[in-house]
């Protein structure tokens, strides 16, 4: 930092300048409990009232994982989820499309290993409306043939252009390293084009019929609800809405690959690498899990976590690298796992001493362990900024829905930050010490392998692979 | 300080009101109330952007947004973040066109906190701005550059089409990235001189929404802000006044290493602020705003030659907004096909406006797109900040979204008739170039 000082003006007057502010009293704040009951039907409703909360968000989860899907048809949980809006008994799909639209609503469906999700987003003015929609596309979904085809078609479109960004590719590539073949754990969620161009309508209503039922659906419904008699609203949409239970599908064990190694996927003339350094570790379940959450915090978690203030404000070889851990499997029987990956993209030629610095971070962290300052900041911004990451409803509605999924307690965002507050310095450390072993991390790297290959064996961080060369 | 008008509560958005009230130095002070959740959120817009740069210096006012976090006088390093943040806040800064914003939303317990980082950094900044600062951050700029534009199949398609919307020497010719030539060129004096010009309180809006005291709020701009010194240095940016029509469609054909052809268009449009540029917006949603907008219905549910296809705005109030079409083919269509049909559709709507069903449509969406945008106490102060900058009001936020519910159908299709026209467009078509070098694993095969 320099010494001189100058001011805006120029020459003459200066700012006045005060000592910091210390702050006042925190004002109380809690995750919001919801209620919890069940229609007739056998679905289960979560609601949590939001005052000023005008757009109203219904996560919907349904117990279809991808695992149920039939091995050479992977992708149809996808196609069923999009085709879920492509028309019902009451509407063409065109109509659908337009009926939402004049709600002022958005409808977005996602199949991921854990389930099925649908996610709807509505002034409170419409809820009613938006929400019988919703019913029926999950009661009495259409699935013309011709939609269900257009649908396949559209996904093998977009194929092409998830391979061609890196990021995208750099994940599947991850996946497809760690999980072993016969997983589909190991496979693109999405399926591949071998797999998704066999989806037919047939296809996608035997899956629909194997595993949408309410009773092993939950809506999750979060807004300000003043003046909506939610329990009339439900009763005559998700409400009518009829099935037996079903079958669970229980997802096979799991033999991860985490042996240390390097696999690099040739891009000719990328301007960047993309950077995938990941292992297995604990699901929410696991009683480590504050430790680990302040922990990765720690180390990747905003601009000055460790490597970031190497590897962005010190050196300048990347816009921002993050650590941080997906939920891939969770259960309350404590068989869960997640995802843990440090993400990131650095300038091709400094490929090599960019990832050297990023093993040298871990290196250090391992065997000097984190400071309790960093601890306690951590706390302070992982705590803190609770009322700020839950001001929507799609937020609260967001993170209910993933305690649902991943057969978590009501209460568990609630608790988990008095959790945080009585972590310690040691647990952190050993916990994010634990997550990114120097020796223990599958590395993916996208990027020119003609420049990167080379440095990058000689960082002795696994064995190199060169894919697609 | 003087007090200004407060906004009537009718007919804004959930009762939301403000006030606004100007420091002796210039310093513009927006408050709105908010007592439902104990957050406060903190925007500063400084009237800025890219516009204001010249020749060989593109890039700079984002580079310096940058350089803003590195540390002033009684923040050392990167302070900004680590106090924000270790009080349980976030933070952060965006440059575009017009302006460059920097905001900060706080547990409200902690708004003081935020109000004395972006003091001192108006105030005092070169006191602390160095060259390892300015060296630092030149590489993440570039990086930003890379990891968003240029590493990614159509990265630079935004800068292409606002290139050929806004002439050669246009201010708004360039993006708020930069060229890498000009990001290289930036000097620390670059940097001196551009705070100098650009960073004070008479140049710049505060905001503070949320769970606030307004008394006290107003109280703590006063004493942290008020003895910055105001200055009339600024030089205003060029004209961004251009005819209402291009006058002759601009064509580029970019053959790229990217997985499907493409064919994106831009349109001029009425600036921000006006009727018709609230007209216009209603049009682009019907037409390319959502799966129930025309031209989705006729590439990718009719003609099936696309995967993708919609219509975005990007309002501006200095210079003619954009209408921004991007449409991803589907198989093997071929683009001549997906324009004579796009042609097709926008003459048609140019005749006919949009039937009362698509205008109700469009104008539900564009409402929940607002409700949403002031959903959080950071998002209405952004709006209250824009409107306060670019047309003098901050309290016009409130009631933006009242303003498009009264647009007629006739209105919109009178915009697209005078805007939506070949002659007023750069039309940009991707063509797919196998990579000599990328054989690709099996399941690249058939990108092409």
């Amino acid at each position: 930092m320099s010494e001189t000082t100058e001011n805006a003006a120029g020459a003459g007057a200066e700012m006045t300048l005060h000592p910091r502010p210390t702050g006042g009293a925190a004002r109380p704040w809690a995750f919001p409990a919801p209620e919890r009951g069940a229609l007739p039907n056998g679905l289960t409703v979560l609601r949590a009232h939001r005052p000023g909360q005008q757009v109203i968000a219904v996560e919907i989860n349904l117990t279809a994982p991808l695992e149920a899907e039939p091995r050479d048809l992977e992708g149809v949980a996808t196609i069923m989820a999009r085709g879920l809006s492509e028309g019902t008994d009451r509407h063409t799909a065109e109509e659908f499309a337009a009926e939402l639209e004049r709600c002022g609503a958005t409808l977005d469906t996602f199949a991921d290993h854990v389930g099925v999700r649908v996610s709807l987003e509505v002034p409170a003015s419409r809820l009613e409306g938006a929400l019988r929609l919703v019913a029926d596309a999950l009661r009495a979904p259409a699935f013309p043939e011709h939609e269900i085809e257009r649908l396949v078609a559209n996904r093998l479109d977009e194929i092409p252009h998830e391979l061609a960004n890196p990021g995208r590719r750099a994940a599947m590539t991850l996946y497809s390293t760690l999980f072993p073949e016969e997983s589909r754990l190991s496979r693109p969620r999405q399926g591949t084009a071998e797999t998704v161009r066999d989806i037919d309508a047939k296809a996608v209503r035997d899956f629909y019929r194997a595993h949408l039922r309410p009773a092993s659906a939950t809506a999750v419904i979060v807004g300000d609800l003043t003046g909506i008699d939610l329990d009339a609203v439900l009763k005559e949409t998700l409400g009518a809405w009829s099935g037996t239970a079903a079958e669970p599908v229980r997802p096979a064990p799991v033999e991860v690959r985490d042996s240390p190694r390097v696999v690099i996927v040739h891009r000719p003339d990328a301007v960047q690498t993309q950077m995938l350094i990941a292992r297995v570790g604990p699901d929410r379940h696991d009683p480590v899990w504050p430790a680990h959450r302040l922990g990765v915090y720690c180390l990747g978690g905003t601009l000055t976590s460790r490597l970031d203030r190497v590897l962005r404000e010190e050196k300048g070889y990347t816009y921002g690298v993050r650590a941080s851990s997906h939920v891939l499997r969770s259960s309350a029987a404590g068989d869960g796992f997640s995802l843990l990956g440090i993400r990131g993209s650095v300038a091709t030629d400094v490929t090599g001493p960019a990832l050297a610095d990023l093993w040298q971070v871990l290196r250090t962290l391992a065997a000097e362990g984190l400071t309790e300052e960093e601890r306690d900041a951590a706390v302070q911004f992982l705590v803190g900024v609770a009322p700020l990451s839950f001001e929507t409803a799609s937020a609260v509605a967001g993170a209910l829905a993933d305690q649902v999924e991943e057969e978590l307690p009501d209460d568990y965002q609630a608790n988990l930050y008095t959790r945080l507050a009585e972590t310690g310095t040691v647990e952190a450390t050993a916990a994010v010490v634990r997550a990114f072993p120097p020796d223990g991390l599958v590395t993916v790297l996208v990027g020119d392998a003609k420049q990167i290959a080379d440095p990058v064996r000689e960082l002795g961080i696994g064995e190199v692979e060169v894919i697609g060369a | 300080m003087s007090m200004g008008h407060t906004a009537s509560t009718e007919d804004t958005v959930g009762g939301l009101t403000a006030t606004e009230h100007r420091l002796a130095n210039g310093l513009r002070v927006v408050l709105s109330e908010d007592h439902l959740t104990p957050v406060a959120a903190v925007c500063i817009w400084y009237d800025v952007g890219s516009r204001h740069e010249v020749t060989g210096r593109t890039g700079l006012a984002h580079l310096f947004e940058h350089l803003m976090f590195q540390g002033s006088r009684q923040v050392t390093g990167n302070g900004h973040f680590e106090l924000v943040q270790g009080a349980g806040g976030s933070l952060n800064g965006t440059t575009s066109f017009e302006r460059t914003n920097y905001f900060e939303t706080m547990p409200a317990h902690q708004l003081e906190l935020a109000l004395w980082l972006e003091a001192d950094r108006m105030g005092t900044l070169l006191s602390a701005l160095d060259e390892e600062s300015m060296e630092n951050q030149r590489d993440v700029v570039k990086n930003e550059r890379r990891q968003r534009y240029d590493n990614v199949p159509y990265g630079t398609a935004f800068e292409k089409l606002t290139a050929m919307v806004f002439p050669e020497g246009h201010p708004y010719h360039h993006t708020p990235i930069g060229s890498m030539a000009d990001l290289d060129a930036a000097s620390l004096e670059d940097a001196r001189e551009f705070f100098r010009t650009y960073y004070a309180p008479n140049n710049a809006v505060l905001t503070v929404v949320g769970d606030i005291d307004p008394e006290q709020t107003l109280a703590w701009a006063e004493k942290y802000f008020g003895s910055i010194p105001g200055h009339d240095g600024k030089h205003p940016p060029r004209d961004g006044a251009l005819p209402e029509v291009i006058g002759e469609e601009v064509r580029e054909l970019v053959r790229e290493d990217v997985p499907a052809r493409a064919l994106m268009a831009v349109y001029r449009l009425p600036q921000d602020g006006t009727r018709e540029a609230d007209a216009a917006d209603l049009a682009l949603t019907a037409l390319g705003g959502g799966e129930s907008s025309r031209l989705y219905n006729r590439l990718v549910r009719h003609d099936r030659t696309a995967v993708s296809a919609g219509f975005g705005m990007l309002r501006l109030a200095g210079a003619p907004s954009m209408g921004w079409l991007d449409v991803k083919t589907s198989g093997e269509a071929e683009v001549a096909e997906i324009e004579a049909a796009v042609d097709e559709e926008l003459a048609r709507f140019a005749a006919e406006g949009p039937t009362p069903e698509e205008l109700e449509r469009a104008q539900a969406q564009l409402e929940r797109e607002w409700l949403d945008r002031l959903a959080t106490v950071g998002g209405r102060a952004d709006e209250l900040c824009k409107y306060a900058v670019l047309f003098g009001d901050p309290t016009l936020a409130l009631t933006a979204v009242q303003r498009i519910l009264t647009i007629t159908p006739e209105e919109v299709r009178a915009v697209a008739a005078a805007r939506l026209r070949p002659d007023n467009r750069g039309v940009l078509v991707y063509e797919p170039t196998p990579n000599a070098a990328d054989g690709d694993d099996d399941e690249g095969a058939g990108s092409e």
